[in-house]
């Protein structure tokens, strides 16, 4: 069987407070798999443990594997910003960079990375990726605007377009909708069922509805350790571990 | 070099290749005492001016004017010292303070308009914005509760005021001190006020040296004799360790302040 | 009438007076300075070789002019580039030892006597050389701005959000890349006021000067290795000088200096203030 992503004995410190304890599963492709937890179970530190974005940390200590395409991206020959363009990164609250216009924010990636030989190429990846995130229609006139202009919906599928146009194969979302409302977080919702046709996405969220609403599979994360794993519709209604049924229900934070 | 005699000679004599710095060190100390004894209260009264009195609309633009005091040379600080304040000091303060008052040794010798005084008060006026920003921050940085609670117990502003300089007390200190530091090695305002005379001074209204103006005024000169730069260069160390020590002193209180907000 | 309300009124005046007194000399330094030195605020002032003591044609401050400008730039240059650089790792790696003394010790040289930075290039680039140099003084002043343009760096980057940084690191470019070319737009304004302190600091300051370009009041640019004048530096010399008509000079470069030093401190209010938005 072919996985998006191994991860396995993940173990993450932050100096001496052990945060993610012995985590291990693997992640099937063209899916919608999310990591569910209360606040401060480590969800967002294992996220950042895969793209190894953790590394901005200095504090931050990493033992275990974590395989993409049988490669584990903590091997010593592997180089970082590689790893990192594997990956897309979505994050909590929108990121544009707010100074460059809407078109520069998704040109930027490709550009110094070098992924495309020249300027009408840009443009249509450009173009490619603003459609592949709903965005392109809104901003098609404006794409010299600056990114900061938008609303908070549409510099979140701003944000996503950024992420596609590095065509990475896994999309890493760190609680998207947390700070949209209700209209901008539906529309992210129905654009990941799109793009789990194209890629694997692993999101982060602290709303158990959301989970059980958009995923296939989902994982229970609590203080660190990996307490259960499965199909949604599964774990949802035949939780195995009484701490995942108080979850679901609702009577945790 | 002739190590400690050198601290405590108090003579300057190229011809003999003489050199002892204390009248410097004594002038700095003069110079230094004034600058902070005048700036502390004019620098604490401008800090709660601008964050308690001052209408809101107002308060950039007294911070603005601060900052830009902070920023102006040296030099002309000096230039204006020298032919605007030192006259004005001249005629309104130290003639009339030698007069009535001459019998007490600080204001005992006949002034001349260029002198410690006038190097102390404009100093002073150099370092006020310094002292006064740190205070300024430090204050504005009580938690509004502090300030609740003083007023719900009915205390009037002015009660109110001096309850939260006593909490800041840390950082009071602490902008003391960094002026102090300044103070101590601000050389080009002060080598062109104080008169730049080499004798041992008496009262306030002497005309002196220090150690920075002494370095300035005399190291074109130092060239011509042997043993004139290594006593400047003597006189530059003890600046440099004095100044760390005051420095480190400033920084010490700085970090209480941090810790405690 | 209540006691604590007297001393209220009374204190309450007293800070409010004691305050207006510590704002005065600015006005009258600046009112001072222009009344007495915009006169001389012509072109041929700022062209023009200084006049002779007494007698001669009206002369200016060109020579002291040109040099200012020289030792300013090379300043900024070598020390905002090496100030820059120190404050992005004071930012970026703050949590080694290293960065946290630099920290420090920046922070002492910021109050720290200029004459002393003044002696130390005199020791290493005057003395070995035997004469009294302009890049002495680019070197003196370069090292008193380090600091000051280090610490406003750091501050600049420290502002920079942290979900930017991740965002900027999430699309795999390398250190240089990202702080270089992505968080350096980002944290522009913070740069630009640093660089623009840095230079004020240069144009004025006197002391690091004193001791090594010597303040020849006769040639324009002779080398770098040679002798050369800047304004302040004509300014303390005239000043003191016995000659009035130096005096009058001292004003007018004075005016000068100020405008300078008044418009770089607008302009970096202004970078300042598009940065609230």
């Amino acid at each position: 069987m072919n996985w998006a992503i191994e991860v396995n004995d993940l173990n993450v410190w932050y100096g001496d407070k052990h945060v993610i304890k012995n985590v291990s599963f693997k992640v099937p492709k063209n899916i919608i798999f999310a990591v569910m937890g209360p606040s401060g179970c480590g969800k967002s530190t294992l996220l950042r443990a895969m793209n190894r974005l953790l590394e901005l940390n200095p504090y931050a200590r990493v033992e275990g594997q974590v395989k993409i395409n049988g490669i584990d991206v903590y091997s010593d020959n592997v180089d970082i910003t590689w790893v990192r363009r594997q990956f897309g990164m979505v994050f909590q609250t929108p990121n544009p960079f707010p100074h460059l216009s809407i078109y520069e924010n998704v040109a930027l990636g490709p550009k110094l990375n070098g992924l495309v030989k020249d300027r009408s190429e840009l443009d249509e990846l450009v173009k490619h990726s603003l459609q592949q995130a709903y965005l392109w229609d809104e901003v098609k006139n404006d794409l010299k605007k600056p990114a900061s202009m938008l609303s908070g919906g549409q510099q979140q599928r701003l944000c996503i377009a950024r992420a596609l146009a590095l065509k990475p194969k896994i999309i890493l979302m760190d609680e998207p909708t947390a700070n949209l409302d209700p209209v901008a977080s539906s529309k992210i919702e129905e654009l990941m069922l799109e793009l789990k046709e194209e890629y694997t996405i692993i999101i982060v969220t602290h709303n158990p509805q959301q989970a059980a609403r958009i995923s296939d599979y989902v994982a229970f994360l609590y203080m660190g350790e990996l307490i259960e794993i499965g199909e949604t519709s599964m774990v949802f209604t035949r939780p195995r571990h009484v701490l995942t049924e108080k979850y679901v229900v609702g009577r945790m934070g | 070099m002739d190590g400690l005699s050198f601290i405590f000679k108090s003579v300057w004599n190229p011809v003999k290749e003489d050199y002892g710095i204390l009248p410097a060190l004594l002038g700095t100390l003069i110079t230094s005492a004034i600058a902070i004894s005048i700036s502390t209260p004019l620098a604490i009264s401008l800090a709660v001016f601008s964050t308690e009195i001052l209408p809101m609309r107002f308060r950039g633009f007294i911070n603005n004017i601060s900052d830009l005091m902070a920023s102006l040379p040296s030099v002309i600080y000096g230039l204006w010292g020298l032919y605007v304040l030192a006259p004005i000091l001249y005629q309104y303060v130290m003639i009339p303070l030698h007069q009535y008052l001459g019998f007490i040794p600080l204001f005992s010798t006949k002034p001349i308009p260029t002198n410690l005084f006038t190097a102390g008060v404009l100093l002073a006026i150099m370092i006020v914005p310094f002292a006064s920003s740190v205070i300024r921050e430090a204050y504005s940085a009580v938690p509004y509760y502090l300030k609740e609670a003083a007023y719900s117990l009915g205390m009037t502003k002015w009660e109110v005021i001096k309850t939260m300089l006593g909490y800041i007390k840390s950082a009071i200190f602490a902008g003391i001190f960094l002026a102090l530091g300044r103070a101590m090695g601000e050389t080009m305002a002060v080598a062109m006020v104080v008169g730049n005379t080499f004798t041992l001074p008496k009262s306030l209204f002497d005309m002196g040296y220090t150690i920075s103006s002494l370095i300035a005024n005399q190291f074109p000169n130092a060239e011509a004799y042997n043993y004139m730069i290594p006593a400047l260069y003597g006189g530059a160390f003890i600046l440099f360790i004095v100044g760390l020590i005051i420095n480190l002193a400033g920084l010490h209180w700085i970090k209480k302040v941090m810790i405690k907000g | 009438m209540n006691k604590r309300k007297v001393i209220e009124k009374v204190m309450l005046g007293v800070i409010s007076s004691l305050a207006i007194v510590s704002a005065i000399p600015i006005f009258a330094i600046v009112i001072n300075i222009y009344s007495e030195g915009a006169r001389h605020l012509t072109l041929d002032f700022l062209i023009d070789l200084p006049p002779p003591p007494v007698g001669g044609r009206d002369g200016g401050i060109g020579p002291a002019l040109i040099g200012s400008l020289i030792l300013t730039s090379l300043a900024v240059a070598i020390g905002g580039s090496i100030g820059f650089f120190t404050g992005l790792y004071l930012s970026e790696f703050s949590h080694t030892r290293l960065a946290q003394y630099t920290q420090m010790s920046l922070q002492i040289m910021v109050e720290f006597p200029t004459i002393i930075i003044g002696l130390f290039a005199y020791m290493i680039l005057v003395a070995p050389l035997k004469r009294f140099n302009a890049l002495a003084g680019a070197f003196a002043l370069s090292i008193v701005i380090i600091p000051y343009i280090a610490l406003n760096v750091r501050e600049a980057y420290r502002s920079i959000p942290y979900t930017l940084k991740e965002a900027a690191f999430s699309l795999g470019f390398s250190a240089p890349t990202a702080y270089l070319r992505i968080l350096l737009s980002t944290a522009r304004r913070g740069v630009l006021t640093a660089l623009l302190i840095g230079m004020a600091k240069a144009a004025g300051e006197t002391a690091p000067l004193l001791l090594t370009i010597l303040g020849t009041t006769f040639t324009y640019f002779g080398g770098l290795d040679q002798p050369i004048n800047a304004i302040p530096l004509l300014i303390y010399n005239f000043a003191l000088s016995p000659y009035e008509r130096w005096h009058q000079v001292a004003w007018g470069a004075a005016a000068v200096l100020l405008t300078i030093i008044l418009t770089i401190f607008i302009i970096s209010r202004l970078v300042v203030r598009e940065v609230k938005i």
